[in-house]
């Protein structure tokens, strides 16, 4: 069996044999969905919620009961277009009388009985299918609706005429009058709950009131001269025949035209005391369309000039009867005769019949679309859910965590891919006091999002805030973009969030990692000349009374390890010292490389600065690293000789190194004045700090 | 044994569940399913543990189903059960009651039983 043609239930009860009686009952002329708790009927109905089109739903369940589902379905809107029928053996009235407040169309009791399920079910599929073809009728579809209904009465209506050689004015005649009527009668009472929209579709359906007249004997029907008893008969029928045509009439059965039209065909000839036919209805036993149009017809007839009458005047016709010389009429809508009287004249006049006027369906829009707070028609849902659809598909794509938020009652909805990523259920009740979502966030991001969502306001709603999510175990970045919903006006206040999640972990560590690769030498991970400068910069103009040293060292004969083992063996030894350099400063100390084969060391010292930098000269120099021996030469500035400035350190430094490569290698030297003079050119400090920025290896030695 | 003995052996009232339901066929398909349904050892262990709220749903379901197949005897125990544990606690009544609701279950499930079993041969 094909889902499409059969209408779909959703079956909620968490008696797993309750549901499966119901699925017996109903299956062959409906298809069953069961949910076994409130919250998956929710989910359901998130998911499935246009397909469906009846929910059967129990009270006492686990997780959600039957209320909670009701009142999400009211905050939702859902209850409108999606009947809910209430089971259960609950039978104090306090709650069935709840259960209808929230909603709910109908109530089945236990113990199930078939018949009862059968007829409830269709009922209410009914009842909501008339209610859905109003709706249908509201959105893009009313405008052509309307004129198809227009142009079958159009032709339907001149078929008749055509064939009762009327004067083809007839129709128009009886539309105008009704029209006029109704008006009329609606401003004297509201004893029939007559709407701006039945007047339009009553006085449209007027004029289909002789069609069954297509089935009688043209001989009859334009017999000129008065018909026998027989004939009389004959003729009568049409009334009857009209209304069963229309009832067999397939493409718009249902619709409210079809209803009023077939009162009025079936009906028009019925009269107040009971003495019309084809029924012999009696007073408001007759429709009020079909009595209205009654008197418009019979006003017609007398005006008009027929094959077997002369034309009356107006005043004559009125006076007829009123008199009841055609028949016994509505009191009531004879004084709306005689209120009329001076008007109908010049809305007699002829006047072209192009269906009903803007003006009736501006009209007949504004009531229908009162009928409902939220009307959308079957194409509109359709849009939507491929919107939905779309969108789902594209935030798959994009790694998004799609939520929404209702305060009241809490509860949290993510799409499905968020919550299977998050591992967490997609539709969470209470959620600031469940675990799994509060655990998502810190603490104090929740508190922060919290604080930032309710500084919103109705003109600005949106929010932006980044954190880091935990997402099976390890934390991730996550951008939330955030909207706050609001409802009602004066003042309005706000009912939810709606917002996404959207994972910048890679974005923002590639940016950390940029950042990293900008201030750290990637060879040897130390600190790079400009980083360097910038942190020893600080320190001294944070602590500027303090003493500082700058140490600047190469290595002896780096090249030869490059010429003889190669540039990576050079890179190995590099990132060898490196190493060992980081192991003998302390940790406020700053070691950085600051190109080639050139170190630096940037120290604080109280006392005995001496003992200090032999230890690290030491620890560094002298040793062998895989038959290469390691010997470094070392220029020293303190900041008790140079000013505390760190391109002069550096340039001190740079001389003191020069020295001692001028005199063996091998050993350091502190920088003193009587250095100044020695002639140096190529150090970093007189190319004003314009090397390496990041190191990429040690070819330059 | 015949469905009509069967309702009678368990204090059942078969010609009211008969007016209800489709057909017999129908109405003894869900009595051979009651046996194992999982309502009657939920609500012992949420006794046991003194879980009242899902004591009381189970209760409550049993109650539905019994309603369902008109099985009269165990419906009314276990109506009575559902009352004393609405709210969620395990009231002094529930005990006593419960205890009516375990034997009339045992008879009802073990009349089943042998229905099905003459069934079978």
């Amino acid at each position: 069996m094909t889902s499409s043609n059969k209408q779909k239930i959703l079956i909620v009860d968490d008696s797993e044999m309750n549901r499966s009686i119901l699925v017996d009952m109903l299956e062959g002329e409906y298809e069953t969905m069961e949910a076994e708790d409130g919250l998956q009927a929710i989910g359901l109905l998130q998911s499935h919620g246009p397909e469906i089109s009846l929910v059967l739903l129990d009270i006492v369940m686990p997780k959600m009961d039957g209320f909670g589902v009701l009142e999400v379905m009211g905050r939702r809107h859902w209850i409108e277009t999606i009947p809910v029928v209430m089971i259960s053996a609950e039978n104090r009235s306090s709650r069935v009388d709840q259960a209808y407040d929230m909603g709910i169309t109908d109530f089945i009791s236990r113990p199930f009985d078939a018949q009862i399920v059968h007829r409830r079910v269709k009922n209410t599929l009914l009842l909501y299918a008339k209610q859905k073809d109003l709706e249908a009728l509201v959105a893009e579809q009313i405008y052509e609706k309307q004129q198809n209904s227009a142009l079958m009465v159009d032709i339907l209506s001149h078929i008749v005429e055509f064939r009762n050689g009327e004067s083809g004015m007839h129709v128009l005649h009886v539309r105008t009058l009704t029209e006029l009527l109704l008006r009329r009668l609606v401003e004297k009472t509201d004893k029939y709950n007559i709407t701006k929209e039945d007047i339009a579709v009553m006085s449209m359906a007027s004029s289909l009131h002789d069609i069954g007249k297509i089935s009688i004997d043209e001989k009859i029907l334009n017999k000129p001269g008065k018909l026998t008893a027989e004939e009389f008969a004959i003729m009568k029928t049409h009334s009857a025949i009209g209304a069963q045509m229309l009832e067999s009439l397939n493409v718009y059965h249902g619709e409210k035209i079809v209803k009023m039209s077939y009162d009025i065909c079936r009906w028009h000839h019925e009269r107040w005391d009971g003495r019309g036919y084809p029924d012999g209805l009696k007073g408001d036993e007759i429709p009020i369309s079909a009595q209205t149009v009654a008197l418009a017809d019979v006003y017609d007839a007398l005006t008009s000039k027929r094959v077997y009458k002369p034309a009356f005047t107006h005043e004559k016709a009125v006076e007829m009867i009123v008199n009841g010389e055609c028949g016994a009429f509505n009191p009531l809508l004879l004084s709306c005769l005689e209120d009329i009287s001076g008007d109908i004249a010049e809305e007699m006049a002829p006047k072209e019949f192009v269906g009903p006027s803007k003006a009736e369906l501006s009209d007949m829009l504004q009531s229908f679309s009162q009928h409902r707070e939220l009307s959308a028609s079957n194409r509109t849902l359709q849009l939507l859910e491929h919107e939905r659809m779309k969108y789902s598909f594209f935030a798959a794509m994009s790694k998004e965590v799609q939520f929404e938020y209702n305060i009241t009652p809490p509860m949290a909805t993510l799409n499905s891919w968020g919550a299977k990523w998050l591992g967490v259920e997609e539709i969470v009740m209470d959620p600031m006091h469940n675990k799994e979502i509060t655990s998502l966030l810190a603490p104090e991001d929740w508190h922060s999002i919290f604080e930032m969502l309710e500084a919103t306001t109705p003109e600005r709603p949106y929010a932006t805030y980044e954190c880091r999510l935990a997402h099976k175990g390890k934390w991730r970045w996550f951008r939330f973009v955030m909207q706050t919903v609001w409802e009602g006006e004066e003042p309005a206040y706000m009912t939810g969030t709606i917002g996404k999640a959207v994972d910048i972990h890679d974005m923002r560590t590639n940016l950390e990692s940029l950042q990293r690769a900008a201030s750290y030498d990637g060879l040897t991970d130390l600190l790079n000349l400009t980083s360097a400068r910038k942190q020893i910069e600080a320190r001294m103009k944070a602590h500027p009374d303090s003493n500082y040293a700058l140490a600047f060292f190469d290595l002896d004969h780096f090249k030869n390890a490059n010429n003889t083992y190669g540039h990576a063996f050079g890179n190995q030894v590099l990132a060898h010292v490196a190493d060992l350099l980081r192991q003998n400063v302390r940790g406020a100390d700053i070691a950085a490389r600051v190109g080639g084969d050139e170190f630096i060391i940037f120290l604080e010292y109280s006392q005995e600065l001496e003992a200090v930098i032999r230890r690290i000269y030491r620890s560094i120099s002298g040793g062998e690293f895989q038959g290469f021996t390691v010997s470094m030469s070392m220029g020293v500035a303190t900041s008790e000789v140079v000013e505390p400035v760190f391109t002069d350190l550096l340039k001190a430094a740079d001389q003191a190194l020069y020295a001692v490569k001028q005199s063996g290698r091998g050993r350091f030297q502190f920088y003193d004045s009587s250095l100044r003079s020695l002639k140096h050119t190529g150090s970093y400090a007189d190319q004003s700090l314009s090397p390496i920025e990041s190191g990429d290896g040690g070819e330059e030695a | 044994m015949t469905l009509q003995e069967l309702y009678v052996e368990i204090g059942g009232d078969y010609a009211e569940v008969r007016g209800r339901l489709p057909s017999d066929k129908f109405i003894q398909k869900f009595v051979l399913k009651f046996v194992d349904d999982k309502s009657y050892e939920l609500l012992l262990s949420s006794l046991e543990q003194g879980n009242g709220e899902e004591a009381f749903r189970a209760a409550h379901t049993i109650k539905g189903m019994c309603q369902n197949l008109g099985f009269t005897m165990l419906m009314d125990s276990s109506s009575q059960l559902t009352e004393a544990l609405r709210g969620g606690s395990l009231t002094p009544e529930a005990g006593p009651l419960a205890e009516k609701v375990k034997a009339d279950y045992e008879k009802t499930v073990g009349a089943i039983r042998a229905f099905q079993e003459g069934l079978a041969t």
